[in-house]
């Protein structure tokens, strides 16, 4: 525990920032007679990608939802870039796990959204969309309605809606969940590729494992009732990362001790209901 | 092959039609003229009454208390929809008269009605109104509630402001369930308007059918029925047209 705290604080430190992106301390959430997570502590430092993962129900989207400043906390603080977080603040932007794109709106018109909510002017808005369109791949399908377009597309959409406000933070929620298998490795390098041309702080709930190694820098395990931070895993691959990481020795240990620490409980669930 | 089908289909329906106004004419010429007129006399009669604007001056009558009654109600009605979805309270307190009058046959509050407002052309209009704004008003709070919660949640984390939720996701998510209300208020505003006709200080259509019938000129009065048959399926046409204008998207769920 005391050796990861030093590696964040060295982190930190190196990334020349005299605070991290985001500091939660001792966060709790509890829903009336639930508690959802307790005593979580994380630091997020500049630029760093860091995945949150764990048994459905440990509280991951809740976590985020309160990082994005959806929800408040019941316990604990929660600073993104050294102020608390009171809502939805300028400079952090949220990819949804079902899109959430507007059925009524254009690509262009959702790509839109978030700038025309930033207050920005038209002219500046049809560039940045422009641009924020081919960045993703949807060039020629501005004009498109989401209904028309597969769910992959739809997703890119989405994360080009996010990208469109220049996020120094961007969260994700599961964000290639709701896509089929092989889109989602297609959306999984595109997005790395798209980090290496814009490093932003970044911070993703995942169901894969796969997904948390190739990724993350760290990747966050949450387990038990109420969930707080079981263990954190650094993931000392190198950048930049693409397929080929996927060959490396080390790509293939980080899986294996990710898998095992999560599978304990996934095991101990199963014989629980078997009982 | 689909266009075969199609031309099958348009046949059926033309004989249907054919078939349908001999069965009229002959009718006709085996009843008492006071219990059925043939489709030549109906017609005939038609004419007459285009030819002496007497048709034009009671459609133009009954379109317009028509017309002012269903404007009202989508005016009242969807706006107020979309406050009770948003405001918990105002719903709670609102939602049992709401489905009491929902579930009124609006013809028995007629006789009520004109005991306190009397014969002008306003309690004509609210008959109107109230047989037209329950379905506008019922299927837009059914709109605004089922609003998927991602869609809130997008515009409050890109920081939209309540004014700004309404015009940019809560309107435009229950337009396709006002307008659902809207086709059912179209039909049913139709029923209203005959109905205030009636039994409220005789105007327009309803004039006519009552005047012929009791003249027993049935032909004059089958001729303002038709009228008003006619006009019934082009509105519901317009109806179904408007919902299906807005409603687009509306499968959608990713």
């Amino acid at each position: 525990m005391r050796a990861t705290i030093e590696t964040e604080s060295k982190r930190v430190m190196a990334s020349g920032a005299a605070q991290p992106r985001i500091r939660i301390s001792r966060a709790g959430m509890r829903y009336d007679a639930i508690e959802v997570f307790r005593d979580v502590d994380l630091d997020v430092g500049d630029r760093e990608v860091v995945a949150i993962i764990g048994p459905s129900g440990c509280g991951k989207t809740t976590l985020l939802r309160c990082i994005d400043g959806l929800l408040p906390l019941t316990a604990g603080e929660l600073r993104v870039e050294g102020e608390p977080v009171r809502g939805p603040r300028e400079g952090v932007a949220m990819v949804f796990q079902h899109f959430g794109l507007f059925p009524w709106k254009t690509v262009a018109q959702n790509v839109a959204y978030g700038l025309k909510m930033a207050g920005q002017r038209p002219d500046a808005i049809a560039a940045k969309v422009a641009e924020c369109i081919k960045l993703v791949g949807l060039a020629g399908f501005e004009h498109y309605y989401p209904h028309q377009i597969s769910g992959g597309m739809q997703q890119r959409c989405g994360l080009a809606r996010a990208l469109a406000v220049e996020p120094r933070v961007l969260l994700m929620d599961e964000p290639f969940g709701a896509v089929d298998a092989q889109t989602r490795e297609i959306l999984q390098f595109e997005l790395l590729k798209i980090w290496e041309m814009r490093p932003t702080t970044m911070v993703f709930v995942t169901h894969s494992i796969d997904e948390a190694v190739l990724m993350g820098d760290r990747i966050v395990v949450l387990k038990g009732r109420p969930s707080s931070v079981h263990e954190m895993v650094e993931v000392d691959l190198p950048r930049p990362r693409s397929r080929a990481t996927l060959t490396l020795p080390r790509f293939a240990q980080l899986r294996e001790h990710v898998w095992s620490t999560l599978m304990a409980e996934a095991l101990e669930a199963e014989h629980e209901v078997k009982k | 092959m689909s266009r075969a089908r199609a031309r099958v289909r348009r046949v059926t329906i033309a004989a249907s039609l054919v078939l349908g106004a001999i069965i009229w004419q002959v009718a006709g010429h085996y009843t008492s003229d006071a219990f059925w007129a043939p489709l030549s006399a109906t017609l005939a009669s038609l004419v007459e009454v285009v030819r002496t604007g007497v048709l034009l001056r009671q459609a133009v009558s009954s379109f317009e208390l028509y017309l002012a009654g269903l404007v009202v109600a989508v005016v009242v009605g969807a706006p107020l929809g979309m406050l009770l979805a948003r405001v918990g309270w105002l719903r709670v307190a609102l939602e049992d008269y709401i489905m009491m009058l929902y579930a009124t046959p609006m013809v028995a509050l007629i006789p009520f009605i004109l005991s306190i407002m009397g014969f002008g052309f306003a309690p004509k209009m609210l008959v109107v109104f109230l047989f037209a704004v329950f379905p506008v008003l019922y299927n837009t709070i059914e709109g605004a509630r089922s609003v998927r919660p991602e869609l809130v949640e997008v515009a409050k984390s890109f920081r939209s402001g309540e004014w700004r939720l309404w015009c940019d996701v809560l309107i435009p998510y229950t337009m396709p369930f006002t307008m659902t209300g809207v086709r059912q208020a179209i039909a049913r505003g139709l029923v209203g308007m005959v109905a205030a006709e009636f039994f409220l200080s005789p105007s327009g259509l309803g004039q006519m059918i009552m005047m012929g019938s009791q003249n027993f000129d049935t032909a004059g009065m089958l001729a303002a029925i038709l009228i008003i048959v006619l006009l019934g399926v082009a509105l519901m046409d317009l109806g179904r047209h408007l919902e299906g204008r807005f409603a687009r998207w509306r499968s959608y769920s990713p």
